[in-house]
């Protein structure tokens, strides 16, 4: 009986091994396409963003600029909002004592709205709290929470996570109720790297005392980033002398204007932008830390975090899109037969990945109107909140 | 390319299949000028789905029918099917409605904060509360308002004053209501964007392209509502409101005059092309100043003068200007442990109104308090419960149901004592000094007591009543009451004090058990 069974266990093990040494013709397609135009090394497919704002009251009024900042060069690089979080704890832009009703500004000349005509917060207000960020971290929630939600990643997402509000050694204030540890987040991103829940996260924080709260991290690939290091503090940008408060920090500040220069399609790195890091700008000592990223940072791109960019391919032969009777057959199988719509050749398939600057402002409206003109590309209206593929 | 070239032939295509299928589409925007000034501005968007009914919660258990809309829109529509709502309404209003200057508002809802409630057929399936949670879960992910947090410490299910707007079909179950409400929560503009999304023209042409969020979030008093109601014979009407009160003299200098370009920062270019019918409504001041309206292509009836915005030229600006006026000059208790009402009916009959008062348990009436006075006079038969439900202290909010008899021409105080319990310190919100927003009391106006069926919330009164135009619903202001709040940083001062006594009384007898003092002979020094 125990030789059996020995024989067995034999077996098995040898057929795991022989079929683990030749990979599959399959995954050598996969991996090919996905280094096919000597793009990014980043193994990614699709990217999201967690950007929270942890502090209430008009008073930390920079602190949602930060975040709104943050939103909006991540939906201008692609990221759209069904991929993005937004955890805002307090309401700046229609709070009474704001002068300007709807508007949320990063600097004192007031040249740019945040807040804009087209945003979608997800928690907000009384929502943003330390059980509900893990739990948007792990996934762990109630069944009847919404997807626009939910952190919806797999295995190939790249996660850009970015916090700000008042901090210390080893913590954040939330609403200055409650706070929240180095140790927690490090917990909960080993959750995620345990349930295969990322491809690489890169964290971003502008608190004081900041890089204490990367230093407990241990799941591999993750970058992480600080605005000031232990015993320091975090200083604010410029002032507004109509609202009456501090509308921005330094370290978001200069970061932002660094990522004005990045489109969709720069190939700037993550050096470039940790070169721009100076004491006697930012008058606090920003921290990197990347010794968990497998990847040399001056190989690795801003837009592998910041932007939603994903690889696509002009197929040469027109394809066919009529719902074909076996569903599950290989593409070159399907008969051409009499369709509606055909894909035009001549379809220039890089305009509708367009770099559009105004990607807050009209932007997905402008492509749901050209949708609506053209039936034949398959997109899926149903998602709640916003429209999915890339656009927004 | 093809597509493009040919957008006429498509968007012909888009009208008749809409026909075809039986969707209709209505926009409207009514302006009302106000006494004080001010501009009472109201849009309107109506969907009807012709021959749908609700889902019947007896099949909740089996998959659903597949759903085709081509301009009802769909996220909503897999929301109320999910759940089986018959009928539902949401508002998020922000700022209080001045009955007193304003009159009465066009929609009812006017609730300070979020105010949800909805109508739903019994199952044994899925109960009511279970859906309930779900459809509130639903609604604050698809309209990004914390709606999720009307738990069952702020659901209470007042029938007599929610009653249902349209009909309720017959199933053989009995329907229930939930109502919830939020009077602390802020509107802005995360909060528009998924409304203009239920749009078939999204925010691009026709009326909604006015919704100028930065003009809107400005305004004096601003609302936006989504309603379903089921229509019997007709379908299931979708209406998406948004309502606003301008001041066109703190925008101008001290002039009443407005147009779109002054209220909403931009003009209507192109109309939307699947509407069946896009209008604008302007109400005609009933005053003796000359009113100038501009443009000249209207149609007047019935006090109002009607644009038609497919048929006008664009861009279309509308304004109204009183010429001959220079300048325009301008013209609300909490006391300590007692809540006060006062009422003034100004009208020549006596008027009986149901009151509703639905109070989360952290405020808790003395009944036998409760005091009548109209005029001055101790009346206590104006005053009939219908229904009480006491609190139960974090569980179940107070749900208290009367009705009111207002005598002509008099003012009615109504006032109970309340006590405050204690929170416990894990219940207070982050921003605790703030207090905490009490939900408004809902009046509902019934008709006289002569007649003989007493039918609250008719929408056809009999023939006399119609000068009357008696409102649905009125709401008092959200009142703000303070609780005790305990010192936030006792448990870090306790645990250092005793922390501190600790270490110093061990130290202290550790030393006196332990040390023992010796004296050592020290070696004099050699010479």
């Amino acid at each position: 009986m125990k030789a059996v069974l020995f024989l067995f266990a034999l077996v098995c093990t040898l057929w795991q091994c022989v079929h683990a040494q030749i990979p599959s013709e399959q995954e050598q397609h996969v991996t090919s396409f996905f280094n096919s135009h000597g793009g990014s090394t980043s193994r990614h497919t699709n990217n999201w963003a967690v950007l929270v704002c942890s502090s209430r009251y008009w008073f930390n009024y920079r602190h949602m600029a930060n975040a709104l900042g943050m939103y909006r060069t991540v939906k201008r690089l692609g990221i759209p909002d069904s991929n993005i979080i937004l955890m805002l704890a307090d309401d700046t832009a229609c709070n009474s004592r704001n002068k300007f009703p709807g508007c949320v500004y990063a600097s004192a000349a007031r040249d740019l709205d945040l807040y804009g005509d087209n945003i979608e917060v997800d928690y907000r207000g009384y929502e943003v709290t330390v059980e509900n960020f893990i739990r948007v971290l792990t996934g762990r929630m109630d069944p009847s929470v919404p997807r626009s939600k939910r952190l919806l990643t797999d295995d190939r997402s790249n996660v850009f996570v970015y916090m700000t509000g008042h901090g210390g050694n080893e913590f954040l204030k939330f609403q200055d109720n409650e706070e929240i540890s180095a140790f927690d987040i490090a917990d909960a991103f080993e959750q995620m790297w345990q349930k295969k829940r990322y491809n690489e996260i890169f964290f971003m924080i502008d608190t004081c005392q900041a890089n204490t709260m990367y230093s407990k991290f241990y799941s591999p690939n993750i970058l992480a980033t600080g605005s000031s290091e232990l015993d320091e503090n975090s200083y604010s940008h410029e002032n507004d002398r109509d609202l009456g408060i501090s509308v921005i920090d330094r370290f978001t500040h200069h970061i932002l204007r660094f990522m004005e220069g990045v489109n969709k399609t720069s190939q700037a790195t993550m050096q470039d932008l940790f070169n721009v890091y100076d004491y006697e700008k930012f008058m606090s000592h920003a921290g990197v830390r990347s010794d968990l990223f497998r990847r040399p940072l001056d190989q690795t791109y801003i837009t592998d975090f910041f932007g939603g960019v994903s690889q696509a391919e002009v197929m040469s032969p027109p394809l066919s899109l009529s719902p074909s009777s076996n569903e599950g057959s290989e593409p070159e199988n399907v008969p051409e037969s009499e369709l509606p719509v055909e894909l035009d050749q001549s379809l220039d398939f890089t305009s509708w990945i367009s770099s559009d600057t105004n990607a807050t402002s009209g932007a997905c409206t402008k492509a749901r109107r050209e949708h609506a003109e053209c039936q034949g590309v398959g997109v899926d209206w149903t998602s709640s909140c916003s429209c999915r593929m890339g656009w927004e | 390319m093809f597509w493009r070239n040919n957008i006429l032939a498509v968007l012909l295509l888009c009208c008749t299949w809409c026909l075809a299928t039986s969707e209709e589409f209505h926009e409207a925007l009514t302006f009302r000028p106000l006494q004080d000034g001010r501009l009472a501005t109201r849009f309107t968007f109506t969907t009807l789905l012709r021959g749908a009914y609700p889902r019947d919660p007896s099949t909740l258990q089996e998959e659903d029918e597949s759903q085709h809309y081509a301009i009802f829109p769909l996220a909503l529509g897999q929301v109320l099917r999910e759940y089986a709502v018959t009928e539902l309404h949401l508002t998020l209003n922000a700022g209080k409605w001045d009955y007193d200057h304003w009159g009465y508002p066009d929609e009812p809802g006017v609730g300070t904060g979020a105010e949800l409630w909805a109508w739903m057929g019994e199952s044994a399936a899925r109960s009511v509360d279970e859906r309930w949670k779900g459809l509130r879960n639903a609604l604050s992910g698809q309209f990004c308002a914390s709606l999720g947090s009307l738990d069952e410490q702020r659901t209470t299910s007042p029938e007599l004053t929610f009653r249902p707007e349209g009909s309720l079909p017959q199933w053989g179950t009995t329907h229930q209501l939930r109502h919830g409400t939020l009077p602390s929560e802020h509107v802005c503009t995360e909060n528009l964007t998924p409304f203009l999304k239920l749009l078939p023209c999204k925010s691009l042409t026709g009326i909604a392209s006015l919704l100028n969020p930065h003009r809107l979030f400005d305004a004096d008093w601003h609302g936006l509502g989504v309603h379903v109601r089921y229509l019997e014979n007709e379908g299931i009407e979708v209406r998406l409101s948004f309502q606003s009160v301008f001041d066109p003299v703190r925008y101008s200098n001290g002039r009443r005059d407005w147009s779109l370009r002054s209220v909403f920062d931009r003009v209507i270019d192109r109309s939307c092309p699947i509407a069946h019918s896009s209008e604008i409504r302007v109400a005609i001041p009933k005053e003796e100043t000359a009113v100038a309206i501009t443009p000249d292509s209207y149609t007047t009836h019935a006090g109002f003068v009607y644009f038609n915005v497919s048929n006008a030229s664009k861009p279309l600006d509308i304004s109204m200007s009183w010429p001959d006026e220079q300048k325009f000059e301008y013209g609300s208790s909490q006391s300590r442990g007692r809540l006060s009402v006062s009422i003034t009916n100004h009208m020549p009959i006596t008027i009986q109104t149901s009151y509703l008062e639905s109070m989360p348990w952290l405020l808790q009436f003395y009944l036998h308090s409760l005091q009548i006075y109209s005029n001055g006079v101790s009346r206590d038969d104006l005053i009939s419960i219908v229904s009480y439900i006491p609190s139960v202290p974090h569980v179940r909010p107070t749900l208290f149901q009367a009705i009111l008899t207002l005598p002509p021409k008099s003012t009615l105080h109504l006032s109970m004592d309340v006590i405050k319990p204690f929170l416990r310190y894990t219940e207070h919100p982050p921003d605790a000094q703030r207090g905490w927003d009490l939900p408004p009391a809902v009046l509902v106006p019934l008709l006289h007591s002569n007649s003989s069926t007493l039918d609250p919330g008719l929408s056809n009164p009999p023939s006399g009543f119609e000068q009357l135009r008696l409102p649905r619903r009125m709401y008092t202001p959200v009142l703000l009451v303070d609780l005790a709040t305990p010192d936030f940083s006792m448990p870090y001062n306790v645990i250092i004090m005793s922390c501190t006594l600790i270490a110093l009384i061990f130290g202290m007898v550790f030393n006196l058990l332990t040390r023992k003092f010796t004296l050592i002979r020290v070696s004099p020094e050699p010479k």
